[in-house]
């Protein structure tokens, strides 16, 4: 009975996996197909990656998107981490004003921040470009990192920082020796939720990128309705390498522990 | 350690810069006549009045709301067993089924989308159901993972407390695990049903343009009909319901919290 | 979380070298010399351009191209006028009219476009700008009718003509684009009157044809996705661009085009250069470049479109040329009925609106 049940489970769990990377199985056997076509299979090539790679647009759009994700990730850990730490240290009520208004891009739909950025480049005849994408990102990844780090802070432990001081930190030592390395894992889960937001975002990209930028969310929107299976390509690309990425930073790990296992 | 405070002080200026002034500029847009590059000062209550005087906008809006509630609580049935389950598997079995959630979305939702619309293709079916389809498959992810958060911090101890009081397996989910995973699955709630009520391009996509979403209408009111005003009239609208039913849920949040 | 947070920055960043990594100068063209810049920033409809043309175009002067794309009109014009500064742009003819009346494009300099004189006959001498003064022609065409020949006889489409859309025997098998005026054109035509009408009664008329449509008809809307469908004979009827049609019937011959009697849409797309473009001298020498015999036919043939381009809309549609039998490459020109499209800001806005509706009301 105890077994059925697990084996019940399991396979729930495999259906839903399977949910999940059916489409993703579906684009990479189309990146092979001979033809234009998305749902006729006729026979298979390999020159959509060919043409992809000869495609300097499409490895423009890969460079921007990992630039604009990286450099917004950097900015907006820093910066939020900055804030928060100031945040905790400020009176309550400023506190709170800051934390609603830090809420409203989380709570708004994307696309109204989107038409809000545009709104305000626009007015200030700011020609849109990679600055205005990357600012915008910056500006929508914060509030995330303040989000997971303030949790961390509030379990800080203020008597350290003090005897730190009292035993002649400076506040700056305090601050990198003392605050910040007990914030460590909300910073990095801050971060890594900066950098998938910002690698997968689409609409705030669309509306702030201006005449001579594409990221790869643009890319694909702006050529669905001529369909073209080079975005396979490129999606099957990007799934391998997020995935070998992925199997080595969790596997190599693990060998490493067997083998310290094995050694005792 | 007070001095601390001011490092606070660029990011307010900041949160003006790029919080305050756009809001600000999307509400003086819906209060204004046409006028797309420069804000006009002409102000009027035409765009409100015209949201609310012509019965298809008020629909639009209640259909989104329905479709989002729909994908969410497809999301809790869905999400919910599967979140459990990988939360009673062995710890090296829950570190890879959540690795395997994550997989997916780092590959650009308009990708997984896009890849939808072929499969959806083979079936013959209501343009609604490809939507939530489309939608549920978007956001299943973050539910599963937000039900998993709080189920493996749960306490076992407090499981054994109940087997041993005598609770069945049953009692004990519905007293003891339940109760203590809503937190989970109102973060959960909104994460799927914030972005699923303004989606534009899955109903795009999926939707073969005619299932028409509030996001949809703000889209094609700036970019199709350039009507900036009437569009950020909608938009306003829009972030008014959403962020009222974000209060209503917090609310019941807290007062799930304080019962028990 | 850490390792796995620096891994992936690693990795990516080792990516985006390698896709910056700056291509080898493949001659020793000097662009700033010549036309005082080296990049262009094009902005044209997704996949309407042949596959080699930018690249052929870099190399032979030695620039960057920046290739962006829109799919639609109105979206290329917001995103002039909210500051995006391009300096070749695509718009068809009714936004040509209304870019020069709003000054948004810059006359251009004949005497830099060498092969002005390879302009096809059929677009010689536009309305919107019969003098070539602001644009150059890039893809002509029609709207009509695909039908698979299995399904309709070319009887009953001279017959009916666009009323065969709201024919109830066809329920559940039409598609239509979803675009505001490619279904208000047939609505108008079907009811006789003219596409460019503003007459209120009339454009009502036609907005409850196209409802009625919507109610009875189990109309299908989309955009490209078309061309698959009706290769795989998904649907009977479907109105279609000539160019999508080309390309249809070279994949599937039982499928054919048709433009009704009561006439249609004829429209063509141009090439422009906008007031506030940077690159003036090399967008020029860009759509100089498009004129080449050689590039049009590129362009002509990955694309599907009627050339606007006299030498390779000859050679292509000639015996034994890419399109050679295929009707949809050559549509009908001349015909009284069939018009274009004129820039009516407040009508096209209206109709926008109303083709929401519409839309909005075949979800209930």
């Amino acid at each position: 009975m105890e077994k059925l049940k697990n084996f019940l489970g399991k396979s729930y769990v495999w259906l839903v996996m399977l949910f999940f990377y059916v489409p993703i199985i579906y684009v990479c056997v189309f990146s092979f197909n001979e033809s234009k076509s998305l749902t006729r299979f006729t026979g298979f090539s390999l020159q959509w990656y060919q043409k992809m790679f000869e495609s300097r647009t499409i490895m423009e759009a890969i460079y921007y998107t990992v630039a604009i994700a990286v450099i917004a990730t950097i900015v907006s850990t820093v910066v939020g981490t900055i804030t928060a730490i100031g945040l905790s240290k400020s009176r309550k009520i400023v506190r709170d004003v800051v934390l609603q208004i830090n809420d409203l891009p989380m709570m708004n739909p994307d696309i109204v921040t989107a038409i809000g950025f545009m709104l305000l480049f626009t007015s200030l005849h700011i020609e849109k470009g990679f600055m205005t994408i990357l600012l915008a990102h910056i500006a929508f990844c914060i509030p995330y990192v303040i989000l997971s780090v303030m949790p961390r802070l509030r379990q800080l432990d203020d008597n350290l920082a003090e005897a730190a001081l009292d035993l002649g930190c400076t506040p700056v030592q305090a601050l990198t020796k003392v605050i910040i390395p007990q914030l460590k894992t909300g910073i990095v889960s801050g971060a890594l939720i900066a950098f998938t937001m910002s690698f997968d975002d689409f609409v705030i990209s669309f509306f702030t990128s201006g005449s001579g930028i594409n990221t790869i969310a643009i890319y694909v929107y702006s050529s669905i309705k001529r369909i073209n299976p080079t975005i396979n390509a490129l999606s099957t690309i990007i799934v391998l390498i997020v995935t070998v990425v992925l199997i080595v930073v969790n596997v190599v790990p693990m060998i490493k522990d067997k083998k310290l296992k094995e050694g005792k | 350690m007070k001095s601390f405070s001011k490092m606070a002080w660029p990011y307010m200026l900041w949160l003006g810069a790029f919080v305050v002034i756009p809001m600000f500029l999307i509400l003086m847009y819906s209060i204004t006549r046409q006028g797309n590059s420069v804000i006009t000062l002409n102000f009027t209550i035409e765009n409100f009045a015209k949201f609310f005087s012509d019965s298809i906008f008020p629909i639009v809006l209640w259909r989104s709301l329905k479709i989002a509630l729909i994908t969410t609580v497809l999301c809790i049935l869905i999400g919910y067993p599967c979140a459990y389950i990988i939360a009673n598997m062995s710890e090296r079995a829950q570190a890879f089924a959540i690795l395997l959630i994550t997989l997916p979305m780092w590959i650009n939702m308009l990708i997984r989308t896009y890849a939808w619309k072929g499969i959806l293709s083979y079936f013959d079916m209501d343009a609604s159901i490809k939507v939530i389809i489309g939608m549920v498959y978007n956001f299943l992810p973050f539910m599963i993972l937000q039900i998993h958060t709080s189920l493996s911090k749960l306490d076992r101890n407090l499981i054994t407390a109940a087997e041993d009081l005598g609770a069945d397996k049953f009692e004990t989910f519905k007293r003891v695990i339940l109760p203590l995973s809503i937190p989970g699955v109102i973060s959960g709630i909104t994460l799927v049903f914030l972005p699923a009520v303004s989606s534009f391009f899955i109903p795009k996509l999926l939707g073969g343009g005619e299932y028409v979403l509030i996001g949809n209408l703000i889209e094609n009111y700036f970019i199709s009909v350039g009507n900036w005003n009437y569009g950020s009239a909608i938009s306003l609208i829009m972030a008014l319901v959403i962020i009222l039913s974000m209060f209503v849920t917090k609310k019941l949040d807290k007062k799930v919290g304080s019962e028990d | 979380m850490k390792k796995l947070a620096l891994c992936l920055l690693s990795v990516l960043m080792i990516l985006s070298l390698g896709a910056c990594s700056k291509k080898e100068n493949k001659s020793d063209f000097d662009p700033i010399a010549e036309f005082g810049s080296d990049t262009l920033n094009v902005f044209n409809w997704g996949e309407y351009i042949g596959e080699e043309t930018q690249k052929a175009f870099e190399e032979k002067y030695n620039v960057k191209v920046n290739y962006k794309m829109f799919d639609s009109n109105e979206e290329m014009y917001t995103s002039m006028i909210m500051g995006d500064s391009y300096d070749v742009i695509y718009p068809s003819d009714y936004m040509v009219e209304r870019l020069i009346k709003e000054g948004r494009i810059q006359k251009l300099d004949t005497s830099l476009i060498t092969n002005i004189d390879k302009i096809a006959d059929g677009l010689a001498s536009p309305d919107y700008d019969p003098a070539h003064e602001y644009s150059i022609p890039y893809f002509q065409g029609s709207v009509g009718i695909a039908y698979n020949k299995n399904m309709v006889t070319i009887e009953e489409l001279e017959a009916e003509g666009w009323n065969i859309l709201v024919n109830p025997k066809y329920k559940g098998q039409i598609f239509v684009y979803d675009a505001d005026r490619d279904n208000f054109m047939p609505a108008f035509k079907a009811l006789g009157y003219s596409m460019n009408t503003t007459d209120e009664a009339e454009i009502e008329a036609a907005y409850q044809w196209l409802l009625n449509q919507a109610k009875t008809m189990e109309p299908a809307y989309g955009t490209d996705e078309i061309n698959d469908d009706m290769i795989n004979g998904n649907y009977a009827l479907a109105i279609c661009y000539s160019g999508a049609a080309s390309y249809i019937i070279s994949e599937n011959d039982e499928i054919g085009y048709y433009e009704p009697k009561q006439g249609t849409n004829v429209w063509s797309d141009a090439m422009c250069i906008p007031t506030d473009a940077k690159n003036v001298k090399l967008a020029h020498a860009w759509i100089n470049f498009n004129l080449e015999k050689e590039v049009a036919m590129d362009n002509s043939i990955y694309v599907g479109y009627t050339s606007g381009q006299k030498e390779a809309l000859a050679e292509l549609s000639a015996e034994g040329g890419e399109f050679d039998g295929i009707e949809a490459y050559t549509p009908r020109v001349g015909y009284e009925l069939d018009e274009e499209y004129h820039d009516d800001n407040v009508l096209k806005e209206k109709l926008a609106e109303l083709w929401v509706k519409v839309k909005a009301t075949k979800g209930e």
